[in-house]
């Protein structure tokens, strides 16, 4: 890195070294620790880091709590790392964790986006530190090819977005119009949960999609496209499909200002506290739940497992270095035990930590 | 009153290009109008009208506060931090599920003097620290979202607040209270525009900066006065967002920085300062909602809206300019 005497720069980095404080003084570790490392390190010197985008959504601030709940199970503290979505931030931020002391380190990712992954894979490859990610990573690019890039964890979302339509076509009785909210169209789960509402549609041939228009997952692009949808198709609307919870909680919204609340129904995806609490009230039908918490939690845990030597890459199945975690649809019967996000020790447990695995990712 | 002839000056020069260029935007207004009329029956229905003017009232307040910046020629980016920070104080400040605060309006003025705090720092370091106001701004929006994040805390505000919810919800003559609250907002910002020294300094800063300066106005308080102006508007906007969505997020101003700058630029009010002004920008929010809405509306397929609207936009623009044109003025 180039240094230069400008105030700007001088800022950059004293944040970005404030941001990994603890490892900028060690020595880069050599490639020779990498097999070293696999014997275990001691559970005091293992490093937790959980990297989100932000806290500023329930979602991700979940992710954290989890992260936190797993590292003092084990008598350890989570470095929170947040990149504010911006990839340049994530690598910079990877890069200065893997300039430190990587014997024993364990890192629990969400990658941007999928082009973000390989360097982040590569870095902690040659470094020989514990990763974990999470959401995005290109097709191509495999944990079993690494040694210690443990486990890629995502969510088919093809089967919430049918989750979610099958729900909704329930509550609305099996006939009648329905609109859709799409997600960032570009992205994967975007176009992963239309294709599910779209084999949900196949099924309830009863059910009518009179349109679809995107709100790129934002509550309030949500509410104004459907308050241009209700005043376009008025009566016939009888339900909302969301790719998102905050656009369904965007909708709901949309159809209480239109005075149609409660005549509509509504689904969304990710169980975000307020969309359980709607779903509690009745003012929404169902959700789907990744368990947020769980996610910050369990990244860590197997990192944790194979750092301390509990695991062993190399006995881990073909099928759990990749796979679709298990989702859980959440409606009005179960959205008690949902309300508040928790934390299982047991879960976390080396024996347990594949205990999700809902199907190898393809 | 040397100042003053000033000012005037060379807007009588070009006064018939100044008219000619001044019904661009409405005429595209209402061509657009017209043509979204003619192809959906629904969009024309007086449901959507309504829903058109109600979905314009934020980014019409968020407009109001940009264009003074704009006149003045300098930029502002700040408004995603600023209204994300006065979404979250005033929903922390109502009647909420996160505390026992219930101050009703006092929450929402004190949002709003955020929202001025925030500008009056962007002026600040515009003015003493000689900061490009694209960059001093866009750190105060950093800033902004930091706060509201730190505000924020893993756990959604939810506004229980009777007044403020009925904001959205409540319609006085068919138009919902922020729609009322926005049109009283450009009405301000018109009469500050017109009838004050800070909205008519504005406009000359951006027009001859120089000139004035050796004019002996000091410009700089009013540079500082105009920013901390443009932060009272996003701070409402900011409190108008919360309330029709019922909740504080972080997220509440995202993207209105760029379509405060576009609406205000299609409706012509330049870059480069010193012309438009609040009316225009009014034209301007209105054509960006009806090309929203109408585009929906005849059902053009959401893989496509984006590309439509921009060329739209583009087109909107270069007709705008056109009269311009002969002036053979630098564009950058």
């Amino acid at each position: 890195m180039k240094i230069t005497p400008r105030p700007a720069a001088a800022i950059m980095s004293l944040s970005l070294a404030a941001a990994v404080l603890t490892g900028c003084s060690s020595e880069q570790a050599g490639g020779e620790d990498t097999s070293a490392s696999e014997a275990g390190c001691k559970s005091a010197d293992v490093r937790l880091v959980g990297q989100v985008r932000n806290e500023s959504n329930p979602y991700e601030a979940s992710w954290l709590a989890g992260g936190d709940a797993f590292a003092q199970s084990v008598g350890l503290k989570q470095e929170r790392l947040t990149y504010d979505g911006d990839s340049t931030k994530q690598q910079e931020q990877i890069s200065q964790l893997l300039a430190g002391d990587t014997k024993c380190l364990v890192m629990n990712v969400l990658p941007n986006g999928d082009s973000d992954t390989p360097p982040i894979v590569k870095g902690a490859d040659q470094a020989g530190a514990y990763l974990v990610t999470q959401w995005n990573k290109p097709a191509d690019l495999k944990p079993a090819d690494y040694k210690t890039w443990i486990s890629h964890i995502t969510y088919n979302g093809v089967e919430s977005g049918q989750q979610i339509g099958d729900a909704l076509a329930t509550a609305i009785g099996g006939t009648g119009g329905i609109i859709a909210l799409q997600g960032i169209l570009d992205t994967a789960a975007a176009k992963d949960r239309f294709a599910g509402l779209e084999a949900s549609l196949k099924k309830n041939s009863g059910v009518k999609l009179l349109d679809q228009q995107a709100a790129n997952f934002s509550r309030a692009e949500a509410l104004t496209v459907t308050k241009t949808l209700l005043t376009k198709h008025g009566d016939n609307v009888k339900g909302i499909w969301a790719a998102n919870d905050d656009m369904a909680l965007g909708a709901l919204e949309a159809l209480q200002q239109a005075g149609k609340a409660g005549k509509v129904a509504v689904v969304g995806i990710d169980a975000v506290p307020d969309a359980i609490t709607a779903i509690q009230g009745g003012k929404m039908t169902a959700t789907v739940s990744s368990d947020g918490t769980w996610q910050g939690g369990i990244g860590l845990a197997i990192g944790y497992c194979v750092a301390t030597g509990k695991l062993k890459v190399a006995d881990i199945a073909a099928d759990n270095r990749a796979f679709f975690a298990k989702q859980f649809l959440v409606t009005k019967d179960n959205a008690a035990d949902f309300a508040q996000p928790k934390s299982n020790p047991a879960d976390y447990e080396c024996g347990n930590v594949f205990n999700r695995v809902a199907g190898p990712l393809t | 009153m040397t100042a003053e002839e000033v000012v005037t000056a060379p807007r009588r020069q070009s006064r018939r290009g100044a008219s000619f260029r001044d019904a661009g935007p409405p005429v595209a207004l209402i061509v657009i109008f017209g043509i979204f009329a003619a192809l959906s029956p629904q969009f024309r229905s007086i449901d959507n009208v309504q829903n058109i003017v109600d979905a314009a009232a934020v980014l019409a307040v968020v407009t109001c506060g940009i264009t003074f910046v704009l006149m003045m020629g300098s930029i502002d980016l700040s408004a995603a931090g600023v209204m994300g920070a006065s979404a979250l104080t005033v929903s922390l400040l109502v009647a909420n599920n996160r505390n026992d605060n219930d101050f009703g309006l006092l929450g929402i003025l004190v949002a709003v003097l955020l929202g001025c705090a925030f500008g009056c720092l962007s002026g600040l370091a515009l003015v003493l620290l000689k900061v490009p106001s694209f960059m001093a701004t866009l750190g105060v929006s950093a800033i902004g979202l930091g706060v509201a994040t730190l505000m924020f805390a893993g756990v959604q505000p939810n506004i229980s607040d009777a007044m403020l919810e009925s904001w959205a919800i409540e319609r006085f003559l068919g138009f919902a209270y922020l729609t009322w609250i926005a049109a009283a907002c450009i009405l301000v910002g018109w009469l500050i525009q017109r009838y004050t020294r800070l909205g008519r300094y504005a406009y000359a800063i951006g027009g001859a900066e120089e000139v004035l300066t050796l004019s002996g106005v000091r410009v700089k308080p009013y540079k500082i006065a105009v920013f901390t102006l443009a932060g009272a508007f996003y701070g409402l906007g900011g409190v108008m967002v919360t309330s029709q969505l019922g909740a504080g997020l972080v997220q509440a101003g995202d993207g209105y920085d760029f379509s405060a700058i576009t609406a205000a630029v299609v409706g012509g009010t330049l870059l480069t300062g010193g012309r438009g002004g609040i009316l225009h920008s009014a034209v301007g929010v209105l054509l960006v909602m009806v090309l929203t809405n109408g585009l929906v509306q005849v059902g053009v397929s959401p893989y496509w809206q984006g590309g439509v609207e921009g060329l739209i936009v583009v087109a909107a623009v270069a007709a705008a300019v056109i009269p311009q044109r002969r002036r053979n003025q630098v564009v950058k």
